[in-house]
């Protein structure tokens, strides 16, 4: 479904029905995932339709640029280590519009076939608002649909002299680097910092020392996903890790 | 140069304090003009840090006094170069000062209790707070008064002195708060089924919070219901729609599996002692009597 298409096309795959057709010398963008449907009009000839995969903080409504992951099982990881695990995490699907040579990307409407929900990260009183999303952890890339899950290969590294016991991962939208193909992928960390502290972040900004050397495969065969909160930094200045001061 | 320095020791008028020379008010003119200079830069990075942090009509108000009272400091201070003794000034200025002060006492409360509210910070302008029995949005915090729009969309000036020293909610003031919802389902009914339909809706609603985690119980066994209570975490800027939309939606669900919710009701028994002379026939007859009566009475109310 991921690509790009000229219209009138239309499209249908896992329940998701997108088109735009032409009516009445007007192009008519429709949706329809499951009862809810989406209709717009499009003004102006000679565009593209680019269907990606976006930063899954868009639906139902934006309300935070932070996504939690829930590991299924509480992971220890020794004191020094550097490890590898795969997680899933919920795909976003963003339809954007844009002129020849995907310049001036508009975005249409944003779907997922993922699960819906939030949480709190830390106490009442200081916490965070995030997205909600429950994972497995795997030791080799699992294979689950694109359109609902992605794959996210997390670099582990606990910096203290004692055990850490993970059981989350908060990162933020802010410079998550999104690639896809037949699967959608991220990479990212997380460093230990100290008992109650560890930073999070994507690829690209803090990999460094030998796990550097994982980086290019993955980017050279995937195409990279368009970003709706990294088209923002221009106009937010914000810090592209989050650091989990609350737990993890 | 020496005329220079004779025009600088020249004396054009003396005081009890002694003579003043030319070069005691180019003195008194050259520090009131830096001083004037220097409140003017420290005034222009104030409003540059002020931008974004503090409202316009407040900033400018604070800017105001700092520029008008560093000069006022500095120009008594050095007034004595000119031969005028300040002391004189001060006594008749504290005086005046009293004057004021009891006159303006509520005004330079309401100051007073605004620069507090800027340092304490409170409620920011966008902050849904209840203050004093008023609920609404602040839309401004002034040097003196807090504007409030309330929900039906009416403007509140509250004095910041009632602001300072009474109680403030502060509606928005955690990123999630917690909602409650009461329902009341019949003795009949499985309490048991009602609480999983209500945990499966609720675990269906993105904005329901997962931690800190909902929960539904039974609450009170009451005269005419079971009565359940559920208690909803949301984040702040969804809570009252998702309220209003659970509440609905549970009710529905509910019914839609033969869970209802009872009106309030009472059993009256009534109970009749039999005469041991009467046939059965006799007693028959009795109790259609006041069958008959009862319903005449609800006829008669009726009418």
């Amino acid at each position: 479904m991921y690509g790009n298409y000229d219209p009138p096309f239309s499209i249908e795959k896992e329940g998701i029905s997108i088109s735009v057709e032409e009516l009445e010398k007007r192009w008519v963008y429709k949706r329809t995932l499951g009862t809810d449907t989406v209709e717009k009009l499009i003004l102006g000839d000679g565009k593209h339709i680019i269907i990606s995969p976006v930063e899954p903080l868009n639906t139902p409504k934006e309300i935070t640029p932070n996504l939690l992951i829930e590991f299924e099982k509480t992971l220890l990881l020794a004191a020094g280590a550097r490890k590898k695990i795969f997680l899933t995490f919920p795909v976003e699907i963003g339809v954007f519009i844009s002129d020849k040579g995907n310049k001036n990307l508009q975005l249409l409407d944003v779907l997922t076939l993922a699960r819906k929900k939030f949480t709190l990260y830390g106490p009442v009183s200081n916490g965070i608002i995030c997205k909600h999303w429950k994972s497995g952890i795997y030791s080799v890339s699992p294979s689950p649909n694109p359109l609902q899950e992605g794959i996210m290969e997390l670099f582990l590294r606990n910096t203290t002299s004692e055990w850490a016991s993970i059981s989350k991962a908060v990162f933020s939208a802010y410079g998550m680097k999104i690639f896809y193909d037949s699967d959608v992928f991220m990479r990212a960390h997380m460093d230990i910092l100290n008992k109650n502290t560890a930073e999070t972040g994507f690829e690209l900004q803090h990999i460094s020392g030998e796990l550097k050397s994982f980086r290019p495969k993955e980017q050279e065969t995937r195409k990279e996903a368009i970003e709706i909160y990294n088209r923002k930094l221009d106009f937010v200045p914000v810090s592209l890790t989050f650091d989990m001061r609350l737990g993890f | 140069m020496i005329t220079y320095i004779h025009f600088l020791d020249f004396s054009p008028y003396s005081t009890s304090n002694g003579p003043v020379t030319m070069g005691d008010l180019l003195k008194f003119v050259l520090i009131l003009s830096f001083s004037i200079i220097i409140s003017r830069i420290i005034t222009l990075y104030l409003r540059r840090s002020f931008k974004d942090k503090v409202s316009k009509d407040a900033g400018e108000t604070i800017l105001k006094l700092f520029y008008y009272g560093t000069i006022i400091i500095v120009f008594i201070a050095i007034l004595p170069l000119t031969g005028l003794d300040p002391s004189g000034l001060l006594l008749a200025g504290g005086i005046t000062g009293i004057v004021l002060g009891f006159a303006s006492q509520n005004i330079v409360g309401n100051l007073i209790s605004g620069v507090f509210l800027m340092i304490e910070k409170p409620l920011k302008i966008g902050d849904q707070v209840e203050i004093s029995g008023t609920s609404g949005f602040v839309t401004d915090i002034r040097i003196i008064s807090t504007l409030i729009r309330t929900y039906d969309g009416l403007l509140v000036r509250i004095p910041n002195q009632q602001v300072f020293t009474t109680n403030i909610t502060n509606v928005v003031g955690y990123p999630a708060r917690r909602f409650e919802l009461k329902f009341g389902i019949r003795y009949s009914d499985d309490a048991d089924a009602a609480i999983f339909l209500i945990k499966d809706l609720v675990d269906k609603e993105p904005f329901a919070l997962l931690n800190p985690d909902p929960s539904v119980f039974v609450n009170e066994l009451g005269e005419s219901s079971v009565d359940l209570i559920v208690r909803i975490w949301a984040p702040i800027s969804e809570w009252a729609a998702l309220k209003s939309k659970l509440l609905w939606a549970i009710k529905k669900n509910l019914e839609e599996n033969d869970i209802e919710m009872p009106f309030p009701q009472r059993l009256v028994y009534f109970h009749n002692v039999p005469d041991k002379n009467q046939t059965p026939e006799e007693l028959k007859q009795n109790q259609e009597k006041e069958i008959e009566s009862v319903l005449n009475y609800g006829e008669r109310v009726l009418t």
